[in-house]
């Protein structure tokens, strides 16, 4: 078929197509499209994914004229569009006046919202209305620096799968509530909450992502749990709960997640799961970890060190092992190398590891024991990769000297020292 | 297209809409999800006879593109960034032909084809001004003024179009201001109906003293609106205020001769109702009264119109006596639309009718005030 060169190339288009071409480019650029041509008028209204960012902000100084000016678009905008809105994203550092907010959210929980992102200003928690509760269909969900109160009739959020909670307040127990009321829930962030306790019970859970001051985590019905990443901030108060808490925390953790198969724990996270950790038990292996790191670890204590050794010998698929050491040195115990020998079954392997990264490495006793047992234990070891920390110089070339006279269980393995350039 | 190779692969038959048939590699055609589709559910493209037809949106040069797109992605093997490079090579094509090609990915349901293109026309989009924007995709530019007239809702700090937009607005004012005055005259218009009807159900319900003034204020109220209108003067003044007023005294005297009125207007119930079907039609001009009377004038109409009433009151009962024994004449009152020009050929030939079906009525009882009455005395 022959077309006169001058022929409308866009606009007889199906609707799918041009919202997949009106959601890639910036909604100030979308909205403008309303004066290229009759048809064009309002073709943008119909989309269903609004994201205000500080693309739609004006030039200019002024902070309050930037911020009237951003509520008065998002404003119109709203009320010039037609048709369903699934996807409403907010992203910005001015702080909208909470009449404005209160009110753009109760028109999307109207109007079919299935993604709501609000991450605004660094001044003020704004305090999500309730109508934020009564989205039935939402399926995504991150708020971040907002108060939330679950009104008391709120069954849940059926459809969501995705939360994410970050630096949000909300009363310990109806966090809870929140999570155990979402039943396809599948991947959770909760960030930067204060001496928490919590409970996760999310059948569908798959990837959990935690990140605070947290006194106790316990999961309790999450067997579907494929990753899981967690930073624990220390507080004294938090310190003193682990003096006093019993039961074994590795267990409480890590009891119910068979399908486990990444792991990721920065910080505290270990020194959480050595409390109560009895040495020689280990209950469950986790057929599918295949990759490890933790972060912090310190290999002065010996309770860490046996979580860490607990966590790739239950780990027979292991794959690649990452570990960072913590720089704080402790006064000097006497180090019981002993252990390695007496403790330890000589006839453990490693049968898949592949990758080995050891960094902030102080060579410590410990360090280097740890290193030689990866390397003698591993048959298909392929790279062994040994970054010091910044802080020891002056041990760098004995370390070196002693790495490489270690006995290598694989033909193939190589160990890289890898300096930071100073 | 695909490579043809002497080996033992399958092979699919497609078919586009303008009757060409091609064979394709099967790995290579099954990528897309709709002919992945057609072929598990419906068995066919298995031989020549039996092509699957595709979408209309995908001609054969188009198809070229997609397969070539489906051969390369198809290969299991290629890292991310292979990929990458295939596609940013791939999407370098007129706009002519991207367009196609996504009208045709969107049809054979092949999304990271549909992503791929769209990003490259959002590209094309994005940042551009919409002069450039027509040019690329040949779009008309058939906004009409008054359409362009309409607010543009953008965020722009261009200072062209902040200026474009204040000069439209001005505009806007004065497009609004025109329409407003003759808005105004419509309402007008519109009002004086709703009134008429207002009245009439008015006068219908409220039949108690109470409500009688509150009945005259509202009237005159609203009478005040409709000075601004320009309206036929004193004939209708005048009729307008016997009208009003009229409204009142009946109602004061019927409530003496209650055992008297209700009866004999039983069998009127015909006339009565005929004249009511007449009441909507009835042009309530004479409504529209001029409310600054000065109290002489308004003195004089009251007596007159108590007169009328008396007079209505005693003769209504012999008159229906005397309609009812003419019996088939029962024709209704001939009121006319126009109220007073025809009422006054009645009252000339007021000796002559006397004594026929009509009733004939002084001349200042327009058609409006008498319906009126008759429903109220109804």
């Amino acid at each position: 078929m022959d077309t006169d060169s001058d022929r409308d190339l866009l606009s007889d288009l199906p609707q799918s197509i041009i919202e997949s071409i009106l959601v890639k480019v910036p909604l100030v650029d979308a909205v403008r499209t309303s004066i290229l041509s009759r048809k064009w008028r309002y073709k943008w209204a119909a989309i269903t994914e609004l994201v205000f960012n500080d693309t739609c902000r004006t030039s200019g100084h002024d902070k309050s004229i930037i911020s009237c000016n951003l509520v008065n678009f998002i404003t119109r905008c709203l009320f010039l569009h037609d048709g369903p809105i699934h996807k409403f994203e907010l992203n910005t550092s001015y702080s909208p006046a909470s009449p404005d907010l209160d009110q753009w959210l109760l028109f999307l929980s109207r109007k079919d919202i299935k993604e709501l992102i609000i991450d605004i200003g660094e001044d003020d928690w704004f305090r999500a209305p309730s109508c934020v509760f009564f989205c039935p269909k939402l399926t995504h969900l991150v708020l971040v620096r907002c108060e939330l109160n679950p009104p008391p009739n709120f069954k849940g959020f059926l459809c969501l799968k995705h939360l994410s909670l970050q630096q949000v307040i909300i009363p310990p127990h109806d966090i809870e509530v929140l999570i155990s009321s979402c039943p396809l829930l599948e991947s959770l962030t909760l960030s930067y909450f204060d001496s928490l306790e919590l409970t996760i019970r999310a059948p569908n859970l798959k990837y959990l992502n935690l990140e605070g001051e947290f006194k106790d985590i316990r999961l309790e019905n999450t067997p579907h749990l494929i990753g899981i990443s967690v930073a624990m901030y220390m507080t004294d108060d938090i310190a003193e709960h682990f003096e006093q808490c019993s039961g074994c925390n590795f267990d409480k953790f890590l009891g119910g997640v068979p399908c486990l198969e990444r792991l990721i724990g920065h910080i505290y996270f270990t020194k959480y799961l050595s409390i109560g950790n009895e040495q020689g038990n280990f209950p469950v292996t986790y057929q599918n970890l295949k990759f490890i790191e933790l972060y912090q670890v310190s290999f002065e204590d010996m309770k860490e060190l046996l979580v860490v050794l607990r966590l790739i010998v239950s780990s027979p698929n292991l794959e690649e092992l990452q570990i960072s050491s913590s720089s704080i040195t402790t006064t000097t115990d006497i180090y019981d190398l002993e252990f390695w020998e007496r403790d330890w079954p000589a006839d453990c392997t490693f049968g898949k590891l592949k990758i080995v990264h050891m960094t902030d490495f102080s060579g410590l006793p410990h360090e280097i024991a740890f290193i030689k047992f990866l390397l003698g234990h591993s048959p298909v070891l392929e790279q062994m990769i040994v970054a010091p920390t910044v802080y020891v110089t002056d041990k760098v070339v004995k370390m070196l000297i002693d790495l490489l006279t270690f006995r290598r269980a694989s033909p193939q393995a190589t160990v890289k020292f890898i300096q930071e350039p100073l | 297209m695909a490579v043809v190779k002497p080996e033992m692969k399958s092979y699919i038959w497609l078919q586009t809409a303008d009757g060409s048939i091609q064979q394709v590699e099967e790995e290579v055609a099954m990528f897309c999800p709709m002919i992945c589709r057609e072929v598990l559910q419906t068995g066919m493209g298995s031989s020549k006879n039996y092509a699957i037809s595709l979408p209309q949106r995908v001609n054969p040069a188009i198809l070229g593109l997609i397969l070539d797109y489906c051969q390369f992605h198809q290969v299991p093997g290629r890292s991310n960034k292979e990929r990458k490079i295939f596609d940013e090579k791939f999407i370098r094509l007129d706009t002519k032909k991207l367009c196609e090609l996504t009208s045709a990915a969107d049809s054979l349901q092949l999304r990271p084809l549909v992503d791929l293109t769209s990003r490259a026309l959002a590209r094309m989009i994005e940042g551009k001004t919409p002069e450039e924007i027509r040019e690329t995709f040949h779009l008309p530019d058939d906004l009409t003024e008054e359409e362009k007239l309409e607010p543009l809702r953008n965020m722009t700090d261009d200072p062209r179009i902040r200026l474009l937009n204040r000069l439209y607005a001005r505009k806007r004012k004065e497009l609004k201001e025109r329409e407003k005055l003759k808005n105004v005259e419509v309402e007008e218009e519109q009002h004086v109906d709703e009134r008429s009807v207002d009245d009439l159900l008015s006068f219908i319900n409220g039949a108690d003293e109470d409500s009688k003034s509150a009945r005259a204020t509202k009237s005159k109220k609203k009478n005040r609106r409709r000075k601004e209108q320009a309206r036929n003067s004193s004939t209708n003044n005048e009729t307008g205020n016997h009208n009003q007023e009229s409204n009142c005294p009946p109602s004061s005297c019927l409530n003496g001769d209650t055992g008297d009125v209700p009866s004999p207007f039983k069998p009127s119930d015909l006339q009565v109702s005929a004249s009511v079907k007449f009441s909507p039609k009835l042009d309530f001009d004479d409504g529209d009264i001029d409310d600054e009377l000065d109290p002489a004038m308004k003195e004089e109409i009251d007596r007159e119109v108590e007169d009328f009433a008396r007079r209505l009151n005693s003769d209504w009962p012999e008159r229906m006596q005397e309609i009812l024994s003419l019996g088939q004449e029962r024709r209704p009152v001939p009121l006319s639309v126009n109220g007073n020009g025809s009422l006054r050929r009645y009252t000339d030939f007021l000796p002559w009718h006397r004594g026929k079906c009509f009733y004939v009525l002084p001349c200042h009882v327009t058609p409006g005030s008498l319906v009126l009455l008759l429903v109220k005395l109804l």
